[in-house]
């Protein structure tokens, strides 16, 4: 019905539903395939529902990378072709982090339900993310055949970049083991899990200024977790940091890099959030 | 003898009455079985079709030819449901292409077909106007459902009720009409098609609520403590899904569990779909798998056998009608004996008097048999599509 890209075009499209898996692919297919990223600049692709015109693009594809673990709950909602679909994180449910703390509710004959799930940032862990690139690379295989030994020359690249990753990642937090820390929003479950990092998270965006009861309870939970740094996605607006150094927390920007950065690549934006990281821990 | 047949002709004018009623008899004798041989023959032809362009069929155990008839033409109820969980292990085999099924529900009657888009090219279907459907609550529909229902994409399609008498039924669901299918000539012309997970929705599995956080959800809580929320009837549930709601759409329970009702497998070869059929040897299994072609040549069995009977039944009436017009011409000779004795007189030889008679039979014959073909052929021309639409 849908008539496939690659039909029209003669190169493989592959639609991608993250930066990460974007970038990811890019490292590994080069220009072997076009590569679609179809979330506008502006949302989060964790929280997007596309539009109808971008859901016939999918249809279309030759193949579409999900990242799996929850992460796209709009594609339970829309047709895509099952055949297309895969999941980069299909080998790795036995790693995959369960969010508790959520309401259940219960209606009709099918009991009782929840909405929370997993924990979804797993290309946080760089060793996840090699997982996954390594997922992309056997789907291009399948696609492109012919291109096989290219695909794995390149992915092996793409791996010792993530290793190198992995390393400073480790130096930077390892400079201080079991620091309390605290996080604007429940999205580094897999880098806590990874680095054994002491986090407890918030739901506070960058862009709005926390209410007062919001800092009451900020309060709260520092008298529990005396933590001195909070890690961001984004830098908070200069208000909310000026509260936080009163009470003596510094911010740290861990960007998750779900969408593209406006300068560099994801490599780029991980380098830079260790970097950060390091600055921040790595003072005396 | 051809030099007898334009006074023949005229007789047969002249006493027209006659020769209609008796060419009508003719007619219908030969036409009754020469249009049942062929529609039974089209039958033949298109069932066989759509069941050899099937290749397996996998339900649940139980009749077998509910089963194929479902698959093949969502006619009947499949014996029972498949667990999705079966539809992924045969995925996971990678022996074949595998088309889920789940027909339960009926919008204006016609059959509500969930399924994957990879289905649309498994049947070679494709899309006149609009497109495949494109998220939950999407259908698209066949060009038959088109026609009858005088719908458009971008219409409305409300599913049929299934809780005027159970309350804790499945709700109506408006669906949103995406598309209408190319005319296929086959049962796929009077279907609705829409994704799996949308026919979950019309099952209840998959719905759309007031937010139970919202106060104005209350009204609809039994009971709440910090971490549950049980909700009543009072709960408002979406029946149209919609930009502004699809978000609120979410499905209970684990997907290995959902019900299908059939699968369909195209194995790659023939060894893929021996290994195949090798799974479902077990009869004590839950689920069987069955070769269309076969359980079709079994139900066509049963009409040719069927058939043969009649067969003989239209001999007898030929034979009938042959006496009966036998007698009729018996009679006519001796309501014509003044006339016959007249052409004597005047010369005619006695033979020539009996080829008279056989040309009068011999045009009869031949103007009833053309009838009889013509129709038989007319009759198997309009059949042809419906028994497409509804078989093939």
């Amino acid at each position: 019905m849908a008539e496939q890209a690659t039909e029209r075009t003669g190169v493989p499209v592959v639609f991608t539903t993250n930066y990460p898996l974007f970038y990811f692919t890019e490292r590994i297919a080069g220009d072997r395939v076009k590569l679609v990223f179809p979330a506008p600049a502006d949302v989060d692709p964790a929280e997007w529902m596309p539009e109808d015109a971008i859901i016939r693009g999918f249809q279309e594809a030759d193949l579409i990378l999900l990242n799996g673990a929850g992460y796209e709950a709009w594609v339970e909602r829309v047709s895509l072709p099952a055949t297309a679909l895969v999941d980069t994180t299909a080998g790795l449910r036995e790693r995959f982090i369960e969010i508790t703390e959520a309401v259940t509710h219960s209606h009709g004959p099918h009991g009782l339900h929840t909405h929370a799930g997993t924990a979804f940032t797993t290309w946080l862990d760089p060793r996840l993310a090699t997982e996954q690139a390594r997922a992309i690379r056997d789907a291009l295989i399948r696609l492109l055949p012919e291109q096989a030994e290219d695909f794995t020359a390149r992915f092996d690249r793409l791996a010792v970049d993530l290793v190198a990753l992995d390393t400073s990642l480790e130096e930077a937090f390892g400079s201080r083991p079991g620091e309390p820390l605290l996080a604007s929003h429940p999205v580094y479950q897999y880098l806590e899990a990874r680095y054994a990092l002491n986090l407890r998270s918030l739901h506070w965006e960058p862009d709005e200024v926390p209410e007062e009861e919001e800092w009451a309870e900020l309060d709260r939970l520092l008298a529990e977790q005396p933590a001195r740094f909070m890690v961001w996605e984004d830098e908070p607006l200069a208000e909310t940091a000026d509260r936080l150094t009163e009470r003596g927390v510094a911010v740290i920007t861990y960007n998750p890099g779900a969408q593209p950065p406006e300068e560099g690549d994801w490599l780029a934006l991980m380098r830079e959030n260790a970097a950060r990281v390091q600055a921040a821990l790595g003072r005396p | 003898m051809l030099r007898l047949f334009p006074l023949v002709r005229a007789y047969l004018r002249f006493h027209w009455g006659k020769t209609v009623i008796l060419a009508i008899c003719l007619a219908t004798a030969l036409y009754v079985p020469l249009a049942a041989h062929g529609l039974v023959r089209l039958l033949q032809q298109e069932m066989t079709q759509r069941a050899e362009a099937t290749p397996l069929v996998i339900g649940a155990q139980g009749s077998r030819f509910d089963l194929v008839l479902h698959a093949l033409y969502f006619r009947t109820e499949a014996p029972g449901q498949v667990r999705q969980a079966e539809r992924f292990a045969l995925e996971e085999t990678g022996r074949g292409a595998v088309y889920p099924l789940h027909v339960r529900h009926r919008a204006r009657g016609f059959p509500v077909v969930g399924t994957t888009l990879e289905y649309f090219a498994f049947r070679g279907l494709g899309v006149e106007a609009g497109t495949a459907p494109l998220r939950l609550g999407d259908a698209v529909i066949g060009w038959e459902v088109a026609r009858s229902l005088e719908l458009r994409p971008g219409d409305r399609l409300p599913t049929d009720p299934t809780t005027v008498f159970e309350l804790g039924g499945a709700y109506p669901l408006d669906l949103r009409i995406t598309g209408i299918l190319e005319r296929a000539r086959s049962p796929d012309d009077r279907a609705v098609f829409v994704d799996l997970r949308t026919a979950w929705v019309i099952d209840g599995i998959g719905h759309g609520h007031d937010d139970l956080e919202a106060a104005d959800a209350a009204e609809g809580l039994i009971a709440r403590d910090d971490r549950h929320r049980v909700a009543g009837a009072a709960l408002t549930m979406a029946t149209r899904i919609t930009s502004e709601n699809i978000a609120a759409f979410h499905f209970h329970g684990d997907p290995a569990d959902f019900p299908l009702t059939a699968v369909v497998v195209a194995p790659t070869d023939a060894r893929e779909r021996a290994l195949l059929l090798g799974r479902y040897l077990d009869g004590d299994g839950a689920y069987q798998a069955l070769r269309p072609p076969e359980v079709i040549g079994e139900l066509l069995g049963l009409v040719v056998r069927l058939k043969r009977f009649f067969d003989l039944h239209h001999l007898f009436l030929l034979g009938v009608t042959v006496l009966f017009i036998g007698l009729v011409m018996l009679l006519s000779l001796r309501l014509r004996a003044g006339e016959i004795r007249t052409m004597v007189l005047l010369g005619c030889a006695r033979g020539t008097i009996f080829r008279l008679t056989a040309a009068e039979l011999v045009l009869l014959l031949a103007v009833s048999a053309v009838v009889a073909v013509s129709a038989a052929t007319l009759t198997a021309f309009v059949a042809k599509t419906w028994i497409q639409t509804l078989v093939g």
